[in-house]
């Protein structure tokens, strides 16, 4: 008995029974739409966070005050916000890193006009474009000495720009952060998300010392937010981070074994923290789609199994007249793959609609893979070779003379 | 009656049949001999519980024996594996039985053409053959039928079509007749009695209608898993006759 025939035949016994191998098919269309799909949606949503991750610059390193305690611990203690301009000055000596550039930042009220927005405004150097990588769409970035003379200037990013100066042309206009008026010199190109979860084209950017005269008060004049900084691509991140500490130690004079008062924020490993978890969570999805997957193997094992007892009298004659016990075993299994990988196929053009249908959406781009659909349809032939072998077996291992007898 | 074992199709030597039902065994057969040579049609009678069914399941390798020894065309079925008594069922024995047996969902060609594929013709040849051995027994349009579209006598034809597919030196039938009516019964039996004369076919046959036991050369007769009588047809069938008569008195 060859391939073809054995196909032939598990067609033919599907055929005679439409409605019961539909419904047994329909657990494992279920199974694989569901595991196919969320193992997309799974695999999209690592790309996706990976992408983000990307623009913001994995060789990143935020310096932030405070070191491992938190706020409530640090004010009992009386410390006060540790960074200052100076150890940001510090640390764009250090060799491991292309520079360093500290900022300040503040949510406040923006007008222009009859337009207003509440938005967070940084004060930054020019040093800050550079490592973020900001680039400018128009105008100019404000310069060193606009920084030494706390020039109320800004840079903004294209939505604020088309929100007060729908258009028109916003260079040389005005913007007032809480009644202090600032130019606008420049608007930042590019729009997508930050890690922080501020958007480019949602940026205030305006210099770190107009900042700290007209809108932030600090404990002290020189204190600062943050550092940002970024390690050379050619060194190692981890010996950027040691050169950062030791420098800001000395320059804090912390004691050895005192505890640092400020922390280092590796963009590296919150990439891989979120990596980790994406990860995660497309394995959840994974499991969730193969649990349904399981619940219809053993739908269709159990289908096998009243198949084989209402069968028996035919599987005796297929004996009676030269069946060996392996043509049997086939006849069998034939049938449990073919309803399992036919059911595998719907189950992936059904995965690949779903995945046309989010993608639709807008909110977010899911594609099958290549690879996704091989391992789902071989998952769907080991489904129905694990869970058709045992009724199979059971089939072909009857006896001809007690099959010719059953009723 | 000794046969020259050469030329024994069938051999069956001491065989006894035991059935275990937890623990109480039952024993079917108590040593029964029996060979068979070439081109015979023999008869099998026996009352229900006679081991008749049994014996005939032993002579098809549907069943093996618990002792003794069978030999079929030479070849000791004792010592064969299930592939091996699928492959002789195959190639040298054909079934037909009370109930037709026809597999409901296929056409009666191609359950004439299933053995054939069993025994690893290809699909086109298979077919060819199926129709030629359904011309034979006079349903060659009715091939594309299935069996529930054909009256009885039809379809136990069709199942000596494919019975008859793999061309087997033996033809084992079971109460052959049992569901047909008495006119379609005489036709089947002569057309096993022409496969016997024409084509040189081995029968064995199990009823226990001594009409259609009287289509055989030879008779044996089962009692209580032993062989009773075993010779000429006619002689047997007249001893039974006596023996009928003379019970009621």
């Amino acid at each position: 008995m060859n391939f073809i025939q054995v196909l032939v035949e598990s067609f033919r016994s599907m055929a005679a029974n439409r409605l019961r191998t539909a419904l047994t098919m329909l657990g494992i269309i279920i199974g694989i739409a569901s595991v196919v799909l969320l193992l997309a949606i799974g695999d999209s949503m690592q790309r996706f966070i990976g992408k983000e991750l990307q623009q913001l610059g994995t060789n990143m390193l935020y310096v932030l005050p405070g070191g491992d305690r938190t706020t409530a611990q640090r004010a009992r203690a009386g410390a006060v916000p540790s960074l200052s301009i100076q150890d940001a000055a510090a640390l764009d000596e250090l060799p491991s890193l292309t520079g360093a550039a500290p900022a300040l930042q503040g949510a406040f009220k923006l007008s222009a006009g009859n337009e207003s927005l509440n938005s967070q405004v940084h004060g930054v150097t020019p040093a800050m474009f550079k490592i973020r990588n900001w680039k400018l769409d128009q105008g100019n970035l404000f310069s060193e000495a606009d920084v030494r003379a706390s020039s109320r200037m800004v840079v903004i990013g294209q939505k604020v720009a088309d929100q007060f100066f729908y258009k028109m042309d916003p260079l040389g206009q005005y913007i007032r952060i809480e009644n202090v008026a600032f130019q606008v010199i420049g608007v930042l190109e590019g729009e997508g998300k930050q890690i922080d979860g501020s958007d480019i084209s949602e940026l205030v950017l305006v210099p770190i010392t107009a900042a700290s005269a007209n809108l932030i008060k600090t404990p002290f004049p020189q204190n600062v937010h943050y550092i940002a900084t970024q390690g050379r691509p050619d060194m190692s991140l981890r010996e950027a981070e040691e050169d950062i500490e030791e420098t800001l130690r000395a320059r804090h004079r912390i004691r050895l074994d005192d505890p640092d008062d400020f922390r280092v924020q590796n963009m590296a490993s919150i990439a891989d923290t979120a990596n980790k978890i994406s990860a995660g969570v497309a394995l959840l999805l994974g499991l969730i789609g193969a649990i349904s997957l399981l619940v219809g193997g053993i739908g269709i094992m159990n289908i096998m199994l009243v198949s084989v007892t209402e069968r028996t009298r035919e599987i005796g004659i297929r004996m009676a007249i030269g069946a060996r016990p392996r043509a049997v075993l086939l006849q069998f299994l034939a049938e449990s793959v073919v309803i399992c990988v036919a059911g595998g196929l719907v189950g992936v053009a059904i995965a690949a609609a779903g995945a046309a249908a989010i993608t639709a959406t807008g909110e977010f781009d899911v594609f099958l893979t290549f690879k996704g659909v091989l391992v789902a349809c071989g998952f769907a032939t080991a489904v129905g070779v694990f869970f058709g072998f045992y009724p199979a077996r059971r089939a072909s291992r009857l006896l001809p003379v007690d099959c010719l007898r059953y009723e | 009656m000794s046969a020259d074992l050469t030329s024994s199709l069938i051999d069956i030597r001491g065989v006894t049949k035991t059935y275990v039902s937890g623990s109480v065994e039952t024993r079917v057969l108590h040593g029964v001999d029996l060979q068979v040579a070439r081109g015979d049609f023999v008869s099998i009678m026996g009352q229900s519980g006679s081991g008749k069914s049994t014996l005939m399941n032993i002579l098809g390798c549907l069943d093996q024996a618990t002792g003794g020894s069978y030999l079929l065309d030479g070849v000791d079925t004792l010592s064969l594996s299930r592939a091996q008594l699928a492959d002789i069922r195959n190639r040298a024995i054909g079934f037909v039985f009370q109930s037709f047996n026809l597999i409901k969902r296929m056409s009666v060609a191609e359950n004439v053409a299933l053995p054939l594929i069993y025994a690893g013709w290809g699909r086109g040849k298979a077919h060819a053959r199926a129709l030629q051995e359904l011309e034979r027994v006079g349903l060659g349009a009715l091939g594309k039928r299935t069996p529930s579209q054909l009256s009885g006598g039809q379809q136990q034809r069709g199942a000596i079509a494919r019975a008859l597919a793999t061309d087997p030196p033996l033809l084992l039938a079971d109460e052959p007749t049992g569901n047909l009516d008495t006119q379609t019964s005489d036709d089947i039996m002569n057309s096993f009695r022409e496969l016997n004369r024409e084509r040189g076919i081995t029968i064995v046959l199990v009823t226990h209608e001594a009409d259609v036991a009287a289509y055989s050369r030879r008779l044996v007769r089962l009692k209580d898993g032993r062989v009773l009588y075993d010779g000429p047809s006619a002689e047997g069938l007249r001893q039974l006759n006596a023996s009928h008569t003379e019970v009621p008195a």
